[in-house]
């Protein structure tokens, strides 16, 4: 391996992770330095409920009208995003446990994962550029995070086999590229990850508070007169 | 501006139906916005009862009267004007009547 | 690739009009005079805007600004881009990216270093923030519907509101608007009701209802201590139609309960929902809060009314600053716990006809009532059916957020009416019932420009219908 590579593969990551790090300490605090309401109501539920049903939002397609509407949409978002846990963990794998891929099956599952996910990626590319509304409201930063996602995708395939004797371009092109993600990220929509469980914590919280989160139908309604069956 | 046709003439009403300029009533007016507004083919003595109290109050107090004064002033209960006005006092007959539409959230 | 509309509803050009602002200027209300209300004057608007919105933001409102991922979802889940599929200006996510953009440029890091990158701006001059107030008055109602499909979990109705309330405070508003804020302000209720108006009203409607029942028993208490209940109304009962009120009368006195309403403090509606203007909503929720304290009642409760209900409920001891003491409930549940306690009787015969019932947004979204009115309408109505889809996923009347009193946008909200005005048709009921009084206008405006075979009914009404002879009479 060349020390091109193994700075890459190490110190470039570990700076570039210590970055990340500082700046989403400072983007914490920009967040909580923001007030806060107070809740001065009786409860009508539980705002804790509430919250870990939010939370789970994502892992529950048949909570909300959009996703129960568009299944191939969220299997998209799916696939799209075990790629993203396939690629970051394969960029602690190569450096630090190269063992682990050179075991057939593991690699091959990670190629797969994140092939898959390239393909989801060039169909919202695409859903991106052609969507009457999409296009109205994307801003760079929108399509460069996609692009570069892609490319992060087919050069996570390319160096999940870790064959730096043959080739070192693609390991060195991953890398690179995590190490772009890893100072960018705050600065872009990537950064959403950081505040879904916020977003759904507040929401969760009302909601769960007002008793409308979870959702859920009480049992045991009297009934009188015909009632044509209803669905909720 | 939507407008309606009375006599040859254009009368503007606002996007609710109710009288642009409510200076431009007249009695061939009521009869069409209650026509075009409230479905009433014509209108009967009870009708005219009921509007020409309402543009009488306007006129002298720039505002719209309050059902009760209706009921009262007319002697037809709060069914009756509905039977009358199926939009009600407000919507239906102070339209017909020529008034501007009431402020708030109705 | 589809050719796209945009702006094509003419909405947002709609101009300023101040001319009633005008008035009362000159008028010199009391409620400009100390401040409470705004009204808009030339100068650095733009300037006041932004630090309006850096000083008022919180923080579930700055995370739905930068969580938002365009990730196009909401779009679906909107009534006005249903209506209106070529025109993406419908859209929640297009919709909030206008005060999102502005947040970016003024609040958020990457928009004030590199804005072109995010779509980050400012407005520039009252042109662009007249252009904004035409987009959160005049092309959403507010109804959350986005906010429940959002998978991130942003909430677009918030950030209308939001932006509302900034717009408020510069004057920058629909006529309508500040009309009734005016009127609140100066009058304690929504529409100039006097008290003189509001006691008579309810000395008429006592009246009538003895005639009805054959006996001088029955009462509207007004301002009577230490009852159980102290009932608050919307405006539009008193001005409109002041039969809810008898309804609700009758069915107190069978149930026999001690109740009173007050004398100042009654209206429960709450045009700073609306408006976005938390003084105002805190101020007219505290008059309710107040009176219950003052009268010692036991429990505030609310007649039919949605965002009256959203605000007096919930919103309002927040907007006050006021920490709940009382319960403070829907009357549709005081309703629901007669029947459970049976203490009033019904018989679901007397309302024959096919009635379904529509969730309304601040109740159902925004609140935690959805089984409860459903408990009540099937034993009060011989065939009760669903819509689709009900529940907190229904469909906004169309008149929400205010829009009943904004005249310029009629036509835009009744275009995307169809809708509704497609689900109503759907489940062949001859009534549809709702809780709230501006869906009641909402929906008969739909009604009629749809020219439905329906009418509005509100559960008060359906339950005073199916009475049964008293089950007890004092």
């Amino acid at each position: 391996m060349s020390d091109l590579l193994k700075f890459v593969e190490n110190e470039v990551q570990l700076a570039a992770l210590a970055f990340l790090a500082v700046v989403y300490a400072a983007r914490l605090i920009w967040i909580f330095r923001f007030r806060s309401r107070k809740e001065r109501t009786f409860a009508a539920g539980s705002g804790a409920e509430g919250v870990g049903y939010s939370l789970m939002n994502v892992a529950m397609p048949w909570a909300m009208e959009s996703t129960r509407k568009r299944p191939g949409f969220y299997a998209q978002f799916v696939v799209f995003h075990l790629g993203v846990v396939a690629a970051i963990t394969a960029t602690f794998i190569i450096p630090y446990a190269p063992g682990v891929f050179r075991i057939r099956a593991v690699a091959t599952v990670f190629q797969a994962v994140m092939a898959s996910a390239f393909l989801a990626g060039l169909l919202r590319l695409v859903r991106r550029l052609t969507n009457p509304v999409l296009r109205l409201v994307s801003s760079a930063d929108d399509y460069l995070s996609l692009v570069l996602m892609i490319l992060f995708f087919a050069a996570g395939v390319l160096a999940v086999p870790n064959a730096y004797e043959k080739a070192e371009w693609p390991l060195i092109l991953f890398f690179g590229l995590t190490a772009f993600f890893l100072v960018y990220v705050p600065f872009s929509k990537i950064c959403h990850y950081l505040y879904y469980p916020f977003t759904r914590f507040y929401l969760g919280r009302s909601m769960g508070h007002r008793g409308a989160f979870p959702r859920r139908r009480k049992a045991g309604i009297q009934v009188s007169g015909p009632v044509k069956e209803d669905r909720a | 501006m939507p407008h309606i046709e009375v006599d040859g003439k254009r009368i503007e009403v606002n996007e609710e139906g109710f009288l642009a300029h409510p200076e431009e009533w007249s009695e061939a007016t009521a009869g069409l916005l209650a026509k075009a507004e409230e479905g009433l083919a014509e209108l009967t003595d009870a009708h005219w009862a009921v509007v020409k109290f309402i543009r009488e109050y306007y006129l002298e107090k720039n505002l719209a009267p309050m059902v009760r004064k209706m009921c009262q002033a007319t002697g037809f209960s709060l069914m009756q004007i509905y039977d009358l006005f199926p939009s009600g006092p407000a919507k239906g007959a102070c339209k017909v009547a020529g008034l501007p539409k009431p402020d708030g959230c109705v | 690739m589809k050719r796209v509309k945009r702006d094509a509803s003419g909405v947002v050009d709609a101009p300023l009009d101040t001319r009633t602002q005008a008035r009362a200027k000159e008028d010199r209300l009391p409620s400009l005079e100390n401040g409470r209300l705004q009204t808009y004057a030339s100068g650095d608007n733009v300037g006041r805007f932004l630090d309006l919105l850096g000083r008022r933001i919180t923080r579930s409102l700055a995370v739905s600004m930068t969580a938002c991922v365009h990730c196009g979802l909401c779009a679906e889940s909107c009534h006005y881009f249903l209506a209106r599929p070529d025109d993406p200006t419908m859209t929640p996510v297009w919709k909030a990216d206008q005060i999102r953009k502005i947040f970016k440029k003024h609040v958020d890091w990457t928009g004030r270093i590199a804005p072109w990158w995010v779509r980050a701006a400012s407005p520039h001059g009252d042109e662009d923030l007249n252009r904004l107030k035409n987009v959160v008055f005049g092309s959403c109602s507010a109804c959350r519907r986005c906010t429940y499909n959002c998978p991130m979990g942003v909430d677009t109705g918030l950030l209308v509101r939001f932006t509302r309330g900034l717009l408020t405070e510069l004057g920058i508003v629909p006529e309508g608007v500040f009309n009734v804020s005016r009127d609140e302000w100066e009058t304690g209720n929504q529409m100039a009701v006097t008290e003189q108006d509001y006691l008579e009203t309810l000395e008429w409607m006592r009246d009538e209802l003895r005639t009805e029942l054959g006996t001088p028993n029955v009462d509207i208490p007004v301002d009577k201590p230490d009852c159980d209940v102290l009932y608050t109304i919307n405006p539009r009962e008193i001005k409109f139609d002041p039969r809810s009120i008898a309804h609700a009368a009758k069915v107190f006195h069978a149930a026999g309960e001690s109740w009173t309403m007050p004398k100042w403090g009654w209206d429960q509606t709450n045009f700073g929902l609306f408006s976005g203007d938390d003084k105002l909503g805190g101020y007219v929720a505290r008059n309710v809060y107040e009176a219950a304290e003052r009268l010692r009642a036991k429990r505030i409760v609310i007649s039919e009314c949605g965002h009256g209900y959203r605000s007096t409920r919930w919103e309002g001891y927040n907007w006050a600053g006021y920490d709940q003491k009382l319960p403070t409930e829907s009357v549709v549940v005081t309703l629901k716990r007669y029947l459970e306690e049976g203490r009033i009787a019904v018989d679901p015969a007397r309302n024959p006809e096919a009635v379904t019932f529509h969730d309304s947004c601040n109740i159902a979204r925004s609140g935690d009532l959805v089984e409860e009115p459903r408990e009540v309408l099937r034993r009060v109505c011989a065939d009760f059916r669903e819509m689709f889809p009900n529940r907190r996923e229904n469909f906004c009347c169309t008149g929400g957020g205010g829009l009943l009193s904004m005249a310029e946008y009629r036509p835009l909200r009744l275009e995307v009416a169809k809708i509704k005005a497609d689900q109503l048709r759907a489940t062949g009921a001859k009534f549809v019932c709702t809780m709230c009084h501006n869906c009641v206008d909402g929906l008969s405006d739909v009604i009629k420009h749809y020219k439905l075979p329906m009418r509005v009914v509100q559960v008060l009404e359906l339950v005073s219908n199916a009475l049964v002879v008293p089950a007890r009479t004092k």
